[in-house]
């Protein structure tokens, strides 16, 4: 892909002597924009997240071009579309490979990740999802990193809360029946199984499905304290007002993508008591995330769909940052794996929105925020 | 789970679920009878019934009956223009069934591009909240809006039936149905009689989306899976039988229901499909279906 | 580098898909919708193969995905060609989204999340090219093959089965297994390009086989000219193309994704009106 300059040794001494000396004269030369790819759905139906995402890249790079870019470099920001299918993945990837030439890029939504990632091993080059929660994103090759927590870190906290603090012994699993379902319903259920709780009702729809009155009933029978649903944003509240319209008063318990307001408003009262998972930071946690929400309020009249994830995009801008200042500071060329060394080598990354990201291999830990739903509006619940 | 109340609950929520299916099959089914084809164009039909109403309701801030009856003229409109402009013109070129089924398709495909253009693709709903008030009879759940869909349904089926059995614009239907080019020779105009039951299956759209539209959500791609099942009960009834197939909407979405006191809820597609392809093989209308004699 | 490289072996794999599709519909007079079934089929075989037996050749898979696929054809013939016209594209229709269910809702596929990681048979910079000439030279392979069907006298008999199978069945000739050879044939072909597109693009998702994928290669051949050998080779060039060209063109994606869409279904309704015969076919051949 790029390759690195052969120097002999006494020119590479010369050379850096008088960049040092003279930094203005590399700031003056270094002006072309430095581009970062993010691979997003822009049309489709996950297109409501997807353009709210590119919106949060967009003010970052605003924010981080005003305060004097990268390197002295202006960010210029690709986004290409993906429709969150995998095909389309694959084209928006080599797009950034071949034709803009990007050392790295980032992308969401488990299918398009797994998709992408034997083309970011193959070409070298880093490929890091803030997104998508697939566990399986951790071992999908040298290349593919994630600065978004992947599942196993907020379902099985929650599951551990809802045995050991809420007390509930019997749980339901009700999942999508894709990716971001099935994964995330087997590790809540083995989690609850091995903190002591039993799992009475484990039932997959299909995402196409609108009507689950036989799963529910299947459900109501087997009489669970608490039910966790696991959909995407469409079909949740379809679940749960089908599941209050039979009569089931039980706790529900969800994870990041029903903390929405649309939500709320789709349910009403039914939507009391409900318990999501939030990977990042709230209002009260960071005091970045107020500011956030009042110019999204200011400049889109409205708050982002998937608050949380759109933090993160935010974010990423940040992380590069990081990561080409560092790769410039040893005098090498960015590439994959420069960028990538210099990943693992900083580990540890304190970014404006989401607090500390720590990086463990191909994982990251994060603390992961309860919320509830009272009197209409998502209140925080604890931190875990 | 066996117990009487769970079973009458899951036979109550099962008919009120097939309510729209119901309509949308009967739409489908009465066009295949009087005119011999598989209008697929139908699902662009389903997809101009529910944006229109939609934006009626959320964008113009309309109430319910001018919503409706805007939905009422778009549908109808679209669906004749259709018949007019597109179906007539082929099949006055004499062409064949694949003709007809590659534009009915790719109308449909055309119609949900423009509306995906127009609405963008994010799940919508006809309403902001999608419950519907409850009561309890007797331990089951019904609500408002099974009770709607249930309406809905009988009176349409009701109206159909009178309509074609008493009405005269109804017999001629029937008698272009039986043998177009007979029905001609008495005076009965064919394409008059297309135009007529293109506009009577639009309204069994509006009905269908309207329901369907007020439950659950939907994108503009929506429609492409809804006319599956209308296939699908169309077949199974009969062609030519378009309260056989209500009949078979209704039996087919009860056998998807009740499925699940056996198998996990992830297979009922499977069966939906399985029966489908069964049913073709299982009930083979010998080697060709009899052409239709198109009359000019 | 890659990128075009990508875009050259998409369209030679959709040319073997049009191809052959065209020798089942265009041809035999098959209306069957179910082609991505048996591109999946291959796809499938060929990836599960090469995950599993590591040991065992790529050619090897993706001729055992062109078997698979051959024998789920003749199943699907063998029950249904009995039935014909619109019968015979429902049951298609059928059968492709039921298998499709099937494949989901089944582990060892991957199950809707798809299979990933089929393992890389070629590696180095020279990857790209190497597959580009193999899926070419199987895409040129394939057009040929249908053109030495046709224009031979199997293909003089193939054409009176397709316009007048009662007096073919008349004359003494076996329909049936004619059109079960036809279809074996094309679906072989198609499961091949399925082997040949999981080793490239090493990751095979269920989502991709549904109906908007039978109308995408419908569209190809309806475009180009079906019954004709070469048109199905102009539509999948253009339908694969043009798209991508567009995208260069910075439109708001909002508007991109359902303008692509547009002009393709007005393309085709265009030609349907305009020109039934497609950009190649002759006029006045009748469909």
């Amino acid at each position: 892909m790029t390759r690195t300059p052969f120097l002999p040794r006494r020119s590479l001494l010369a050379s850096t002597a008088a960049l040092l000396a003279a930094p203005s004269i590399v700031r003056a030369q270094g002006k072309e924009p430095l581009k970062i790819g993010s691979a997003l759905p822009l049309t489709g139906s996950q297109a409501g997240y997807g353009n709210d995402f590119a919106t949060g890249w967009r003010q970052a790079v605003a924010d981080v071009n005003a305060a004097g870019g990268i390197l002295g470099r202006q960010i210029e920001l690709i986004t290409l579309d993906t429709q969150a299918e995998p095909q389309l993945g694959i084209n928006a990837a080599n797009r950034f490979i071949g034709v803009e030439k990007l050392p790295m890029f980032y992308t969401a939504w488990s299918a398009v990740v797994k998709a992408q990632a034997p083309i970011a091993n193959r070409e070298k080059v880093l490929m890091i999802n803030d997104g998508a929660n697939s566990p399986e994103i951790a071992t999908l090759g040298d290349y593919v990193y994630t600065a978004f927590p992947l599942a196993e870190v907020d379902i099985t906290k929650l599951a551990r809360y809802v045995f050991t603090t809420l007390g509930k012994k019997t749980a339901a699993v009700l999942y999508i029946n894709n990716d971001t379902g099935i994964d995330a319903a087997k590790l809540y259920r083995d989690t609850f199984i091995a903190a002591g709780g039993k799992i009475v009702a484990f039932e997959a729809y299909d995402p196409k499905a609108t009507e689950f009155t036989g799963m529910l009933l299947k459900t109501r029978a087997a009489n669970p304290e608490i039910v966790h649903v696991h959909g995407l944003t469409a079909d949740t509240p379809q679940v749960i007002a089908q599941m209050r319209q039979l009569g089931m008063t039980q706790r529900i318990t969800s994870y990041s993508a029903a903390y929405n307001p649309k939500l709320v408003q789709q349910l009403g009262p039914a939507a009391e008591g409900i318990i999501v998972t939030s990977l990042a930071p709230g209002v009260n946690d960071n005091p970045n995330v107020g500011k956030f929400l009042d110019r999204w309020k200011a400049e889109q009249g409205r708050v982002p769909n998937g608050l949380p994830y759109v933090q993160y995009q935010y974010d990423m801008v940040y992380l590069t940052k990081a990561l080409y200042e560092y790769v410039d500071k040893k005098g090498q060329v960015a590439t994959g794996d420069t960028l990538r060394e210099a990943l693992l080598t900083i580990g540890t990354f304190d970014l404006p929105m989401t607090g500390q990201m720590v990086l463990d291999g191909h994982r990251v830990n994060k603390p992961v925020y309860l919320l509830t739903v009272e009197k209409g509006a998502f209140v925080p619940l604890a931190t875990l | 789970m066996f117990e009487p109340i769970i079973l009458a609950q899951i036979l109550w929520t099962g008919i009120a679920t097939a309510a729209p299916f119901v309509l949308l099959t009967v739409g489908f089914a009465l066009t295949l009878k009087v005119t011999g084809l598989w209008n697929f164009a139908q699902s662009g039909q389903m997809a101009i019934a529910f944006y229109t109403m939609f934006y009626a309701l959320n964008g113009l801030g309309l109430p319910l009956f001018a919503a409706v009856a805007l939905g009422v003229v778009f549908t109808a409109g679209a669906a004749y223009l259709i018949e007019v402009c597109g179906l007539q013109v082929l099949r006055d070129r004499q062409s064949g069934n694949l003709t007809f089924f590659i534009f009915t398709l790719i109308l449909s495909e055309f119609i949900i591009y423009v509306i995906t253009l127009v609405f963008g693709t994010e799940p919508e709903t006809l309403y902001r909240s999608i419950l519907s008030p409850i009561d309890i009879v007797g331990g089951i759940a019904i609500s408002d809006w099974d009770k709607t869909g249930i309406g809905m349904t009988a009176i349409g089926l009701i109206a159909l039936y009178v309509f074609m059995r008493y009405s005269k614009e109804g017999q001629f239907l029937t008698a272009v149905a039986d043998n177009a080019r007979l029905a001609e020779l008495y005076g009965i105009s064919a394409r008059r009689a297309y135009r007529v039951v293109a506009i009577v299956a639009a309204l069994f759209i509006v009905a269908a989306m309207y329901l369907i539209g007020s439950h659950g959500w939907i994108v503009p791609n929506s429609p492409l899976e809804l006319v599956l099942s209308a296939v699908i009960g169309t077949l199974l009834g009969g062609i030519g039988r378009v309260f056989a197939a209500a009949w078979a909407s209704i039996f087919l979405a009860l056998i998807q229901s009740f499925s699940i006191l056996f198998i996990g809820s992830r297979w009922q597609n499977l069966l939906l499909y399985g029966f489908l392809f069964a049913t073709i093989i299982l009930f083979p209308r010998g080697v060709r279906m009899p052409r239709f004699r198109w009359a000019r | 580098m890659d990128y075009p490289i990508t875009i050259a072996i998409s369209i030679a794999i959709y040319t073997i898909l049009a191809a052959s599709y065209n020798l089942v519909l265009g041809y035999g007079g098959l209306s069957t919708v179910a082609h991505p079934i048996f591109f999946a089929v291959g796809a499938y075989t060929a990836g599960l193969m090469a995950v599993d037996f590591p040991e065992i050749p790529a050619f090897v898979n993706v001729i055992a995905g062109m078997g698979t696929a051959v024998v789920v054809s003749v199943l699907l013939a063998g029950s249904s060609l009995r039935v014909s016209g619109d019968y015979l594209l429902i049951a298609s229709l059928g059968f492709q989204l039921g298998l499709l269910q099937l494949i989901k809702n089944l582990e060892f596929t991957g199950g809707p999340g798809g299979l990933s990681a089929i393992p890389s048979t070629l590696v180095g910079p020279m990857r790209g090219p190497a597959f580009l000439a193999i899926c070419g030279a199987a895409a040129v392979a394939c057009v040929f093959v249908v053109r030495a069907i046709v224009n031979g006298p199997y293909g003089r008999a193939i054409s009176a089965m397709r316009d007048e199978e009662l007096a073919f069945t008349a004359l003494g000739r076996n329909a049936m297994s004619m059109k079960i050879a036809i279809f074996a044939i094309g679906c072989g072909m198609a499961g091949g390009a399925g082997g040949l597109y999981a080793y490239y693009f090493q990751y095979v998702s269920p989502d991709q086989f549904d109906v908007l994928a039978s109308a995408a290669i419908l569209t190809m051949v309806v475009l180009g000219g079906m019954g004709t050998v070469y048109g199905p080779v102009v539509g999948a060039v253009l339908l694969l193309a043009i798209p991508q060209a567009i995208t260069f063109l910075q439109l708001p994606p909002s508007i991109m994704a359902p303008m692509q869409g547009i002009i393709f279904t007005l393309l085709v309704l265009a030609f349907l009106f305009l020109r039934p015969a497609g950009i190649l076919g002759t006029k006045g051949r009748p469909i």
